[in-house]
């Protein structure tokens, strides 16, 4: 008893970030209850400051070695703090960004995102299927209210949308860790335990449970064949939520899933090929986002296929199974943070001065709002993995993964998923060159006066946009930082 | 004094960032400001010309480390700012100094959004020339993908009436090329380590580590010992096919050069003198620099694919522009058959065809330029290009028709111009070729002379029907006038250089020449390493 006290009691030290997140909550929603003059304003700044704390509260955290908390339930590691840094930033992004919400629903609006960021900063962390499951319900149930933002038909046939798959997901999720619970007669999947039942017991059943299992996670991080909701939602939902959606959940899906693969792949020693399931939904996903996207006419359904594109991409981190490949992806996950921001907030910014929905509409906008076309025109850029943005960087270095995969173990299907990526680099140039094409190439006579971003809004994307030159020239510092991080299960 | 070339590749990317600072409707200052580039350019090529040693291989070298990165259990990558200039480069460069020059004047009367062209030549400038000088494969890669976005812009916005379609297909045409280069460089700085350290490995992408097969590492997928076939071909053989056809789709080379005829349609007349004269090289350059020493045992095993698609290049081109009616889809096609030459200089594998390949290379660029630049001048008069729509425009258009003559005649390979030199280099080394080494077989450069014929044919028969006969023209446009100054200015250094490298080829031949005899030295000793 007395060492289950002492336990939760340094376990609380450990979740510092967590429960400032959380006690954030709590206070957004008292201010929200009796403060009615500058609401909005308030509460931004609140969640910014929160956000900001909880930074320096996981960049303070000096982790030696991973600390399991609260009986294993979580674990504090580099690996999980790396993410959540990327986590709180997002979210420091996405609060900036937002525009002034209908005063009555500004205090859930805040309180919404910050609820996506608790769970995902838990899910990280998560060690045991229970955790997952209310880390991954805590970021789903928000993110359904959230894509209803707009309050309008579409937002709720989005949000509506997005529930439903998002249910179904998460029962086949239970179902497969039940499953596996039944086999490994633990919920515990990095305990030595699950490692060994499972290992004794390699019978089909193992494979539904973990394909069930995955199927949860794939559907967060919106890879193929669990995507189908992504357009909807992206176009029916605000963008600052959008360009939220398509970065804090879906690197929290990714984190969970390096892990969880790692366990289930036991070591290489497991009686399925794991590498295969994985590297066919990779390929599938960079195809088929990319296939899709082609054809798209609404700038955020294009965004919503290309991020599907992307999750592959990133997946193809975890397929080599080494280190250096799961090192690539944080590498490219941080990338893709800021690439995606920039291209959604420039987006944003264009969308809300200049009022168009339609990528055509945005004919002749380069030369009006240069500074946001320039900065998105540097984030499509990035997306498509052309020199010298950052996202070459990060594609090289996956490539690089798979290609010294392939090398030392010579499975073809690495080989495959390593050219099939490299070739879909030219599909993906065809579709995120569409919108610079409007706003440069096709001329479009409009009268413009008084629409103007200040330099002060510009300021960010121009930020963003160096961020990503810099970690091209320079990809060592933050290589150096993700290499110390020791990755073990 | 020691840092020439980086101020050659990074002026003109402070000129653009300058650029982007001041109001656009400062017309005047953008222009000037790319003169100026040029100029300092120009003046730093004369300082870089006089510390030039011939016969001292690779020079004037910059090697900083740029990325380091720790790639745990595989060691780590290694890659530098590694510029240099050779034998190879330093007629690539200089070409490119003197041909972007001329490009701002050749751009002084283009007509919307000054401050947005400028900064993109800008740009393009300096990313063409730290491509012509990387040492660094990375580097080098780097810096040829980033010349494509430019490119793309100045294309699709400054461009014809099928701007939109020829700048896409440029773009995708080109970078699907690339990524066939990526995927080698990917593949093949894994199997490479730096010389200097031996107890870690660190992988390096500096270029002449990698020609130098002792430093694969044993057992890598590089290495010749590894048995591992894909299909018909081992790894280097593969790798060696990839990168042929990545740096053929920017020759280009039959029948991969669909995209270059749009494009130079398409765009206006200052970006096809860059395309002509300066992108297309890339395709020689690239074999002779990366394909050709890295892989030499693919360049003898595939010699004669590699000398196949130049004689088809050089016929098919010379066909295409015999029946081309537009003049700048002629010019265009005489192009791609031109570099055709390229191809069968660089299969040849002998210092001649080497040798000459490179200063086929040089001449085309400024003869082809020369071209584009005559196609221009008329295209600002009468916005036709139509050859049928023209005849006996020497009467009105005197010092025009003699500077179209000396551009035709030189392109034809006449001899006294330098076209000629590249070409006859080229058929001795072709024709040498089968006794040397055995590589191509006689009947290509037999065949390829045809295209000289056809070449002869093709512009003999516009400036027939252009320029001779009876003045008429099938167009409404007020009366034509004859080259004005700022014409002169840019056709009459071309005139005199086509000239003078046709004459005096010495001037040339002496850079060339060393770099190209030890080029086929090092093939040949590298590729006994790989086939003893």
């Amino acid at each position: 008893m007395n060492d289950q006290l002492q336990d939760i009691y340094q376990s609380m030290q450990w979740l510092m970030p967590e429960l400032l997140l959380t006690s954030a909550i709590l206070i957004t929603l008292f201010v929200g209850l009796f403060v009615t003059k500058n609401k909005h304003i308030l509460l931004k700044s609140i969640s910014l400051f929160v956000y900001a704390a909880a930074l320096v509260l996981v960049a303070l955290q000096e982790i030696d070695n991973p600390v399991s908390l609260f009986g294993n339930m979580l674990r504090a590691d580099d690996f999980s703090n790396y993410f959540k840094i990327l986590f709180l930033t997002g979210g420091f992004l996405t609060v900036w960004i937002s525009q002034e919400q209908k005063e009555k629903n500004s205090t859930e609006y805040f309180i919404l995102i910050q609820a996506v960021v608790t769970g995902s900063c838990l899910l990280v962390m998560s060690m045991n299927f229970i955790m997952v499951v209310l880390s991954i319900e805590l970021i789903s149930l928000s993110s359904y209210m959230l894509s209803g933002f707009g309050f309008d038909k579409k937002s709720a046939e989005g949000s509506l949308k997005y529930f439903l798959f998002g249910t179904v997901a998460t029962a086949c999720m239970i179902y497969g860790m039940s499953l596996l619970y039944s086999l490994s007669g633990t919920l515990d999947y990095s305990s030595e335990t699950f490692l060994k039942n499972l290992l004794e017991n390699t019978t089909p059943l193992l494979l539904v449970g973990g394909i069930l299992t995955l199927a949860g996670f794939l559907f967060k991080i919106s890879a193929v064949p669990f995507h189908l909701w992504a357009p909807d939602v992206y176009e029916a939902t605000p963008t600052p939520i959008v360009a939220f959606f398509a970065v804090v959940p879906k690197l929290a899906g990714l984190a969970i899933i390096t892990r969880f693969t790692l366990a289930i792949n036991l070591f290489g020693q497991s009686g399925f090929n794991w590498q295969l399931i994985i590297a066919v939904i990779a390929a599938m996903s960079i195809l088929v986002g990319n296939l899709s996207a082609l054809a798209q006419q609404n700038p955020k359904r294009l965004l919503a296929f290309s991020s599907v594109a992307q999750s592959g991409f990133m997946l193809l981190g975890i397929v080599s199974f080494s280190t250096e490949g799961i090192h690539f992806t944080m590498f490219y996950a941080a990338v893709f943070l800021l690439m995606n921001f920039l291209v959604f907030i420039a987006l944003n910014q264009i969308e809300s001065a200049w009022g168009a929905h339609l990528i055509p509409a945005f004919a002749g906008t380069g030369k009006i709002f240069l500074i946001p076309a320039l900065t998105m025109l540097v984030g499509l850029i990035a997306l498509t993995g052309l020199p010298p943005t950052a996202g070459f960087t990060a594609k090289l270095l996956i490539f690089s993964s798979l290609w010294a995969g392939y090398e030392q173990s010579g499975s073809l299907i690495l080989l495959f998923v390593f050219i099939v990526g490299l070739l879909n680099t030219v599909i993906s140039l065809f579709f995120y060159l569409k919108i610079p094409y409007y706003q440069f190439i096709k001329e479009k006579k409009r009268d413009a006066t008084g629409l103007r971003i200040s330099f002060a809004e510009n300021l960010l994307t121009i930020l963003l946009a160096i961020a990503l030159f810099y970690l091209f020239l320079h990809p060592d510092g933050l290589m150096r930082w993700i290499n110390r991080i020791s990755f073990v299960l | 004094m020691s840092h020439l070339l980086s101020y050659l590749i990074f002026i003109p990317f402070v000129g653009a960032l300058v650029a982007l600072l001041i109001p656009a409707n400062r017309i005047n200052f953008f222009k000037q400001l790319t003169l100026g580039v040029s100029i300092i350019q120009l003046i730093l090529l004369v300082l870089i010309l006089s510390a030039y040693k011939i016969n001292a291989g690779v020079q004037l070298a910059e090697n900083i480390p740029w990325i380091t990165l720790q790639l745990g259990s595989w060691g780590s990558l290694h890659a530098e700012y590694f510029v240099a200039i050779d034998g190879l480069s330093l007629p690539m460069v200089a070409l490119s100094v003197v041909i972007m020059a001329i490009a701002v004047i050749s751009s002084w009367n283009i007509e919307k959004n000054h401050k947005g062209y400028f900064t993109l030549l800008l740009i393009l400038n300096g990313a063409i020339i730290g491509s012509f000088c990387a040492l660094d494969f990375l580097l080098f890669y780097v810096f040829f993908e980033f010349m494509l976005l430019p490119m793309y812009f100045l294309i699709g916005i400054w461009g014809g009436p099928r701007r939109e379609y020829a700048s896409i297909k440029f773009f995708l045409y080109t970078l699907l090329g690339s990524i066939f280069i990526l995927i080698v460089l990917v593949a093949s700085y894994l199997s490479i380590k730096d010389p200097a350290t031996s107890n870690e490995v660190v992988h390096t992408l500096n270029v002449l580590h990698m020609q130098n097969p002792d430093n694969i590492i044993p057992g890598s997928l590089l290495d010749v010992d590894t048995e591992d076939q894909y299909g018909p071909y081992s790894f280097r053989m593969w790798a060696f096919l990839l990168l042929f056809i990545g740096f053929a789709i920017k020759l280009p080379a039959v029948p991969l050069h669909t995209w270059l005829p749009d494009a130079h349609v398409e765009a206006p007349t200052a970006i096809s003198v860059i395309l002509a004269a300066l992108l297309l090289k890339f395709g020689g350059y690239g074999l002779l620099r990366f394909a050709y020493p890295i892989f030499p045992d693919g360049a003898i095993e595939f010699a004669w694919m590699v000398g196949f698609v130049g004689v088809l290049s050089i016929i098919y081109g010379a066909l295409n522009a015999l029946a081309s009616k537009d003049l700048k889809r002629l010019i265009a096609y005489s192009s791609v058959s031109h570099m055709g030459f390229v191809l069968l200089g660089v299969a040849s594998a002998t210092a001649e065809g080497a040798g000459g390949a490179v200063y086929q290379m040089f001449s085309h660029g400024i003869i082809s330029a020369m071209l584009f630049l005559i196609a221009g001048v008329l295209y600002d008069r009468t916005h036709d290009r139509l050859i049928a729509n023209y005849s006996g425009l020497a009467s009105k258009m005197k010092s025009y028709t003699a500077f179209v003559l000396i551009a035709f005649f030189a392109s034809m390979g006449l001899p006294g111009f330098a076209g000629f030199i590249g070409e006859v280099l080229v058929f001795f080394g072709a024709f040498q070729s089968h006794a040397i080494n055995g590589l191509i077989p006689i009947w290509m450069p037999i065949v390829a002379t045809s295209g000289l014929l056809l070449g002869a044919g093709y512009f003999l028969w516009t400036i027939q029907r252009m320029f001779y006969g009876p003045y008429s023209i099938r167009i409404h446009v007020p009366e034509l006038t004859d080259i004005n100054s700022r014409e002169y200015i840019m056709l009459l250094p071309l005139a005199v250089a086509a000239l003078l490298f046709g004459i005096l080829p010495q001037l040339l031949m002496k850079y060339i020449n060393p770099f190209a005899s030890e080029w086929v030295e090092e093939l040949f000793k590298h590729a006994s390493f790989f086939n003893p």
